[in-house]
C-alpha cells in the first residue's frame, strides 16, 4: 500500500500527444477514478503507472521510489484488465497462484494465500474450475483475487466492469468498494462511465486530450465544475452564456438572469452551468406580458419519461433548456405547453473562461 | 483504448534474436539459391569453377531461337489454365454445398474427407491413376461389364490422363479456398437478397459469387503456378504425350546436364508466372 | 437460413458424393491391387499379401523409408522451433519492415518446387554444400518453415496480448510469461504446425529428387525411380502404406487444428 505520485508526465505516440504534462497524486488507501472519453489518455496514464508504457518526460513515484524506468514485472502492482485476461490454460486456483509462484513462493503459504483471496471474493467453491466455465461476474472476481493476492502496492483497474450487463455492474461496484475497503490498497480505476465514477470512488480525475481537467471529490466536481467540459461530462448541465452587467447575466437583448450572490465577475462574457434537476418548471399562462415569474419562459418541445423522473426539453426562444422533475413532484406538463423555468440563483455555476 | 506499448516500439532489437534463425535459414535455402540461379543462367559452361566460363546471354537466346521451348511453355500454360478451370468448375459447387447445405459435424467430417488426400503423397496419388486409366485397367473393365457393346478404353499416356491426374492432385486446394470464403458469408446476406425478391440464381450471381471471388482467385493462383511447373505428373501419366516445359527443365538437370540452360529456362518460367500474377494483381486486390 | 428445397440439397449431397468418389476411387483401387496376386493387375481378384512380404526384403526401399522418417522428424523439430520463435517475434513486436518479412514467407510456398529444387541444386553444388541427405534436410526445413509460421501465427491471432500483460503485471519475467502462459495457450497451433512440417517433408518429392544422390535418397524419390523403371506390385504396397500413414497423421492434425471449421 502506497502513495502514487505522477509528476509532469508526458507520452507521445508519433504525432499524437496521448498524455500531456499530467501531475496527480493518489493518496495511500484512496479509491480514485480516472474518467474521460475514449482517447483522453486515461488508459495510457494507467498503463504508465503499471509499467506497460514509459513516459517520455516526467516521473512516477510509488511510495517515494521513482519507478518510471522499472519494468512492469518488478513494480509490485496489481492490475485487472477489461476482458479479465484470465489464463485459459489454468484453473481458477492456478490463476490466482500465478503471481506468487513466479515470485518463487511455493507450498502451504501459496495455498493459504490463494484460499484467502478466493474467500474474499466469495469464490472459494469454484477454485478447481477453468475460466471458460465461469460467468462474467465470476471471472471478474477471479481477476480481482489474482491481482490482490500478491499484496500489490497499488491496484490498477482498466474499465473492469464495462463487459458486464447493467444489473451485474451495479452489484460489482458495491462488491469492489467493499473489497477495496477490506484490503485497503490504493486503487486507481479507469472508466468512461460517469455514474460508475461518481458512485464508486473517493476522488475523481477528469481527463480530456491527455490533460487532467479537474481533480477532486465526486460531490465537489459535480457541484463546482471548473469547465464546461467537466460540467457536461460528469452529469448533465444547461449552459447559459451572456454578458455580465450589474450583477446580472444578460443572455440577449430582452433576457437577463440573476448571478449568485457574491459573484464578482468582471464585466464581459461569462458562461454558467445549471444542473437540470435544479431547474423548476411550472405551467405559465399564455400571453400575459410583464409577468416576471421565473427566470426564463419557453415551450415544452419534448418529454422523456424514465420511470423515477421526467426530463423536459424546453425551447426558450431558440435556447434549449433541460429540466428534470422527480415523479410525483407536480402535475405532468404536456408537450406544447408554455412554461416558466426558475431556479435558485445560488445553483448557477459560473464557469471560468476556457 | 487500445494503445500499442512503448515496449513494442523499436521492437526490432527484441525481435531479431527470434527472427534471425528462421529467416537466415530461408535465405540460405531459398533466396540465395534463387539468386544463384539467375547468375548461373548467364554462364556459358556447366561448372562455375572452369576457367572458360564467362557471362553470356546465349541460354536465353536459345529459348527464343528454338521454337520448341516457346511451344512447350505455351502448352504448359494452356495445361495450367485448363486444370485451373476444371478445378473451379468442379470445386466451387462442392465448396458451396459444403458451406451452405451441410451443417455441424457432417460438414466437418466431409470437409476433412475432401482435403485429406491433399496431404497424402501426391506422387503416389498420381501413380494410382495409372491403374484406373490403362487399357485393361479398372475403368475399361468396369465399362465393358456394364455396356452392351465392346469399347476399348486407354487414356493412359495421353494429355487427358495428365489433366485428370493434375485435377485430382489440386482439386482439394480449390475446395479449401472457396470453402473458407463461402463460409465467411453471413447467411443473413443470402436471406436479405431472397427477401428482396431475388431468385436463388440471382442471389448466387449477385451476392454469393462476388463475395466468394477472393477464394476462387486464391485457389486459382495456388493451382496454376505449380501446374505450369509440373513435370512428375506428365512423366508418369503422359508418356510421350507428356513432354512439357517442366519435363524439359528436368532433363537439363538430370539427363542432358546443361545446367545453365536449365537455369535460364527455370528463370523464364518464374518470370512468366510472376508477370501473370502482376497483370492479375489489380483484379486480385480488388477482389480481396 | 433459407433451407434449400429437398431436391436441391439432395442433388448437392449426390454431387459431393461424386467428388469424393473421384478423389478416393483411384486410391482404393491401388490399395485393392496391392492385395491382388496378379502382378499385371489382372482380374479376377485373387487375394495375397506377398507384395507386402516382398517389401520386407527390399533393402533399398527400407533404407529410403528410414531416411524419409529421419528427415521428416528433424524437419519437424527444426521448423517448429524456428517457426514458433519467428511467429512470436512477428506477433509481439512492431518494427519497420515487418510486412516485408511476412510477405517473404510466400515465395517458398508459391514458387513451383521445380524452380526451388533446381535453384537449390545449383546453389548447393556451387557453394560446396553438395547433395545428399543434409541438403535435403536444408531444403525441407525451408519449405516447411512458412507453413509453421502461418499456422502458429493464425493461432496467435486468437491469443490476447492482455494475457501477456497480465502475467507481467503479476511479476512474471518475459521468459516466465512465454513458458507459462503464451506457449501453453498456443500449444494446439504449435502441434498442428509441427505435424504440417512433418507432412510437407514426408511427402516432398520434387526438391528431394534434385538433391538426392544414389545412396542418399528418400522414399518418394525411390518410388519415382521404380515407377519409371516399370511398375511393380511392391510399389502399390508401399504406396498404400504411405497413404494410410499420411491420412492418419492428418486426421490427428485435424484434432488440433480445425481447417476452417465452424469457428
Amino acid at each position: 500500500m502506497a502513495r502514487v505520485e505522477v509528476q509532469n508526465v508526458s507520452l507521445t505516440f508519433g504525432a499524437h500527444k496521448a498524455v500531456d504534462d499530467v501531475s496527480i497524486a493518489f493518496e495511500d488507501g484512496g479509491f480514485y477514478a480516472l474518467l474521460g472519453p475514449s482517447g483522453s489518455g486515461k488508459t495510457t496514464l494507467l498503463r504508465m503507472i503499471a509499467g506497460f508504457e514509459f513516459p517520455d518526460e516526467g516521473s512516477i513515484r510509488i511510495d517515494g521510489e521513482a519507478v518510471e524506468n522499472v519494468p512492469v514485472n518488478r513494480r509490485r502492482i496489481g492490475m485487472v484488465f477489461q476482458n479479465y485476461a484470465l489464463f485459459p490454460n489454468m484453473s481458477v486456483e492456478a490463476n490466482v497462484a500465478f503471481g506468487l509462484e513466479v515470485r518463487g513462493e511455493t507450498g502451504e503459504a501459496v495455498r493459504r494465500a490463494v484460499a484467502e483471496a478466493l474467500d474474499l471474493v466469495q469464490l472459494g467453491a469454484l477454485a478447481k474450475r477453468r475460466p471458460h466455465q465461469l460467468s462474467g461476474g465470476q471471472r471478474q472476481r477471479v481477476a480481482l483475487a489474482r491481482a490482490i493476492v500478491t499484496k500489490p502496492r497499488v491496484l490498477l483497474l482498466d474499465e473492469p466492469l464495462s463487459a458486464l450487463d447493467k444489473a451485474l455492474r451495479t452489484d460489482m461496484q458495491v462488491e469492489l468498494k467493499r473489497i477495496q475497503r477490506e484490503v485497503g490498497v490504493t486503487t486507481i480505476f479507469v472508466t468512461h462511465d460517469q455514474d460508475e465514477a461518481l458512485s464508486i470512488s473517493d476522488r475523481i480525475g477528469i481527463l480530456k486530450d491527455g490533460r487532467i481537467v479537474q481533480e477532486g471529490a465526486p460531490e465537489e466536481i459535480y457541484d463546482r465544475p471548473k469547465s464546461e467540459f467537466a460540467a457536461t461530462f460528469l452529469g448533465e448541465a444547461n449552459i447559459l452564456s451572456g454578458e455580465v452587467s450589474g450583477g446580472r447575466l444578460q443572455l440577449d437583448a430582452t433576457t437577463a438572469i440573476a448571478l449568485p450572490q457574491g459573484t464578482n465577475a468582471a464585466p464581459g462574457r461569462l458562461r454558467c452551468a445549471i444542473r437540470p434537476e435544479r431547474v423548476r418548471i411550472a405551467a405559465a399562462p399564455t400571453g400575459v406580458n410583464g409577468d416576471r415569474a421565473g427566470q426564463l419562459r419557453g415551450t415544452v418541445v419534448r418529454r422523456l419519461f424514465s420511470g423515477s423522473a421526467s426530463t423536459y426539453f424546453v425551447d426558450c426562444t431558440g435556447r434549449e433548456m433541460k429540466a428534470i422533475v422527480q415523479r410525483g413532484g407536480g402535475a405532468d406538463i404536456v408537450v406544447g405547453s408554455p412554461v416558466a423555468l426558475d431556479w435558485d440563483p445560488a445553483d448557477l455555476i459560473p464557469l471560468p473562461a476556457a | 483504448m487500445a494503445t500499442t506499448g512503448t515496449r513494442r516500439q523499436n521492437g526490432l532489437a527484441k525481435a531479431l534474436p527470434l527472427l534471425t534463425p528462421a529467416y537466415a535459414w530461408l535465405t540460405l535455402a531459398i533466396f540465395l539459391p534463387l539468386s544463384a540461379m539467375v547468375y548461373f543462367s548467364l554462364l556459358t559452361s556447366m561448372s562455375p569453377s572452369e576457367q572458360s566460363s564467362s557471362l553470356t546471354l546465349a541460354n536465353y537466346a536459345a529459348f527464343f531461337s528454338d521454337p520448341l521451348y516457346a511451344t512447350l511453355l505455351w502448352r504448359s500454360l494452356q495445361l495450367g489454365l485448363l486444370v485451373t478451370l476444371i478445378c473451379v468448375v468442379v470445386g466451387f459447387p462442392a465448396a458451396y454445398v459444403l458451406a451452405k447445405i451441410f451443417k455441424g459435424r457432417a460438414r466437418e467430417a466431409i470437409f476433412l474427407l475432401v482435403i485429406l488426400p491433399f496431404w497424402s503423397n501426391s506422387l503416389v496419388r498420381v501413380f494410382s491413376w495409372s491403374m484406373v486409366l490403362r487399357e485393361g485397367g479398372i475403368l475399361d473393365t468396369a465399362l465393358n461389364a456394364v455396356l452392351p457393346f465392346e469399347v476399348t478404353f486407354d487414356l493412359m499416356y495421353s494429355f487427358p490422363a495428365v489433366v485428370i491426374g493434375l485435377v485430382h492432385s489440386y482439386l482439394p486446394y480449390m475446395v479449401l479456398t472457396c470453402y473458407l470464403s463461402l463460409q465467411a458469408i453471413d447467411d443473413a446476406l443470402i436471406e436479405a437478397a431472397r427477401s428482396l425478391g431475388a431468385s436463388r440464381f440471382t442471389t448466387l450471381r449477385r451476392v454469393v459469387a462476388p463475395l466468394a471471388l477472393p477464394g476462387v482467385l486464391a485457389g486459382s493462383a495456388l493451382i496454376f503456378i505449380p501446374v505450369v511447373g509440373s513435370f512428375m505428373e506428365p512423366r508418369i501419366l503422359g508418356g510421350r504425350g507428356g513432354t512439357l516445359y517442366g519435363t524439359v527443365i528436368e532433363d537439363q538437370f538430370t539427363a542432358v546436364y546443361n545446367w545453365p540452360l536449365g537455369a535460364a529456362l527455370s528463370f523464364i518460367l518464374l518470370a512468366v508466372v510472376l508477370a501473370i500474377l502482376l497483370v492479375s494483381a489489380p483484379v486480385l486486390r480488388k477482389a480481396a | 437460413m433459407i433451407r434449400a428445397p429437398a431436391f436441391l440439397s439432395g442433388l448437392g449431397r449426390f454431387y459431393i458424393g461424386l467428388v469424393l468418389v473421384f478423389l478416393y476411387l483411384p486410391l482404393i483401387i491401388m490399395a485393392a491391387m496391392s492385395f491382388n496376386a496378379s502382378p499385371f493387375y489382372q482380374l479376377p481378384f485373387e487375394g495375397t499379401t506377398e507384395w507386402y512380404a516382398a517389401l520386407a526384403q527390399n533393402d533399398g526401399l527400407i533404407a529410403a523409408t528410414l531416411n524419409s522418417l529421419k528427415i521428416a522428424v528433424m524437419t519437424t523439430i527444426l521448423a517448429t522451433v524456428l517457426g514458433t520463435a519467428a511467429s512470436l517475434a512477428l506477433f509481439r513486436y512492431e518494427f519497420r519492415g515487418k510486412r516485408v518479412l511476412q510477405a517473404l514467407l510466400f515465395p517458398p510456398i508459391a514458387i513451383p518446387w521445380l524452380i526451388s529444387g533446381t535453384a537449390m541444386l545449383i546453389f548447393f553444388f556451387g557453394t560446396g554444400i553438395g547433395r545428399g541427405l543434409h541438403a535435403i534436410l536444408l531444403g525441407h526445413v525451408a519449405l516447411a518453415l512458412p507453413y509453421v509460421i502461418i499456422v502458429v501465427s493464425a493461432r496467435l491471432q486468437t491469443f490476447s496480448k492482455d494475457l501477456e500483460d497480465a502475467a507481467a503485471s503479476l511479476g512474471a519475467s518475459s521468459w516466465q510469461t512465454t513458458r507459462k502462459v503464451t506457449l501453453p495457450c498456443i500449444a494446439p497451433g504449435i502441434v498442428a504446425g509441427g505435424l504440417f512440417a512433418f507432412a510437407v517433408s514426408f511427402d516432398q518429392f520434387v526438391v528431394s529428387y534434385f538433391l538426392a544422390t544414389p545412396g542418399q535418397t528418400t522414399l518418394p524419390v525411390e518410388i519415382y525411380a521404380a515407377i519409371r523403371k516399370g511398375f511393380t506390385p511392391e510399389i502399390n504396397a508401399v504406396s498404400t502404406i504411405i497413404i494410410v500413414f499420411s491420412m492418419s497423421l492428418m486426421l490427428v492434425v485435424s484434432r488440433f487444428f480445425r481447417f476452417g471449421g465452424d469457428q
